[in-house]
């Protein structure tokens, strides 16, 4: 954070800044970390219908990420910019939740990870459609009406493989249990996030839209049979990451290290 | 397309194709208010729903699209037959084109004596009168 404040954060309160700054960037790099997990079905998804709706929905996230850092880096200022904050960090520095953390699995866990994570961004989506912070608010609007046809294409997906028994089953089961200890990391608390909610800038805490989340989802899994992620621990949800992570890190930053400082 | 969870029938398979094989759906696409559905293309799917799904991906995720049609091609009626629709005697006389009228109107005006009516726009006023006589 810099001594002379950026002219879109004087219109919020100074102590609220560092952790509206750490809740923009969470969300930021589950967007970048979801994007270009699923980028990785270009080319080989199961049918080229299935390949371009999954491509699209991959850049999808990726221009919510864009939207997002940008509007990050508009709320440091001091000459911050997207790319630098998006690609210029050390693997340790990202903030995405865990249950992004697993490598991009067959097409059962890509389903998975894409329900359990469009679900829960849903609902926090939901806590920051009335946020104080008017770019925020705003920007959130646009995503959420994005991001209802991605809950829509995960659902029908995860319906299809719930309800063929046998393999498609079997392996959607066997990812839900993978990701079932870190499915709700995306609701890791931030650090001094009650004065986010004492100033608007989000409707509830986390532990509340985690319990809206879970309500949200219930029924489906009641309904299909599948089992319910516990209650996880959501310790370091967003600030230990495997293996998987620095492999995707490698590739999705590798270009930019080729030329450092290149104008692109 | 709704967000309302789709009832059984579209995901169990019983009307919308066995949700298993892949067969073609033709996709009408609007390019914007007021134009008519063209046809755009066709997707492969295992029922309604992905079909949709996909449909708005191919031909609507670019923001072409403000409305999509898509339509099972088992459920289409064709008609090819060249009997029926190309027919190998003369049928110019059931075209528009010919009854050409220009000519006909023009003799038949020459020989009444009467000229062309002028456009609508060049006529004179109607005298005005007490309200509601003029036409009477």
């Amino acid at each position: 954070m810099t001594t002379t404040r950026s002219a879109l954060s004087a219109s919020i309160d100074p102590a609220a800044e560092a952790v509206l700054d750490e809740l923009i960037l969470s969300m930021a790099d589950d967007e970048f970390v979801i994007g270009f997990s699923d980028s990785e079905w270009t080319g080989i998804a199961p049918i080229l219908e299935e390949d371009i709706a999954m491509s699209s929905l991959a850049q999808d996230e990726l221009g919510h990420a864009r939207a997002l850092y940008e509007l990050l880096a508009e709320l440091r200022g001091a000459g911050q910019t997207a790319d630098a904050i998006a690609y210029d960090r050390e693997p340790a520095d990202y903030r995405h939740a865990r249950l992004l953390d697993h490598g991009r699995g067959d097409w059962a866990m890509t389903i998975a990870r894409r329900y359990l994570y469009d679900t829960a961004d849903g609902s926090r989506l939901e806590g920051l459609a009335k946020s104080s912070f008017a770019p925020l608010r705003e920007l959130v609007d646009k995503i959420r009406r994005e991001e209802r046809y991605h809950v829509m294409h995960a659902t029908t997906w995860l319906e299809r493989l719930a309800r063929h028994p046998g393999e498609p089953r079997d392996r959607l089961i066997a990812s839900l249990e993978e990701l079932a200890p870190d499915a709700a990391t995306v609701f890791t608390p931030l650090d001094g996030e009650a004065l986010l909610v004492e100033t608007g800038l989000i409707a509830e805490s986390m532990a509340a839209l985690e319990a809206r989340w879970r309500a949200t989802i219930t029924p489906l899994f009641v309904g299909l049979d599948l089992p319910m992620p516990p209650p996880g621990d959501l310790d370091g949800g967003r600030t230990t990451h495997g293996e998987p992570f620095r492999w995707l890190w490698g590739e999705f930053t590798s270009v930019r290290r080729s030329d450092p400082g290149a104008i692109w | 397309m709704t967000d309302q969870t789709p009832p059984d029938r579209d995901l169990d398979g019983t009307s919308d194709g066995d949700g298993r094989t892949l067969e073609p759906w033709e996709v009408f696409r609007r390019e914007k208010d007021g134009d008519p559905m063209r046809h755009g293309g066709s997707v492969m799917a295992p029922d309604a729903l992905l079909a949709v799904h996909y449909a708005r991906e191919l031909y609507g995720r670019r923001q072409e699209s403000v409305a999509l049609w898509v339509v099972r091609r088992a459920d289409i009626h064709d008609l090819a037959d060249p009997d029926l629709l190309q027919p190998p005697l003369d049928r110019s006389f059931k075209k528009p084109g010919g009854y050409v009228m220009r000519d006909k109107l023009a003799a038949a005006r020459q020989q009444s004596g009467q000229a062309k009516p002028k456009a609508r726009s060049g006529q004179p006023k109607r005298p005005t009168g007490p309200a509601g006589t003029a036409d009477r």
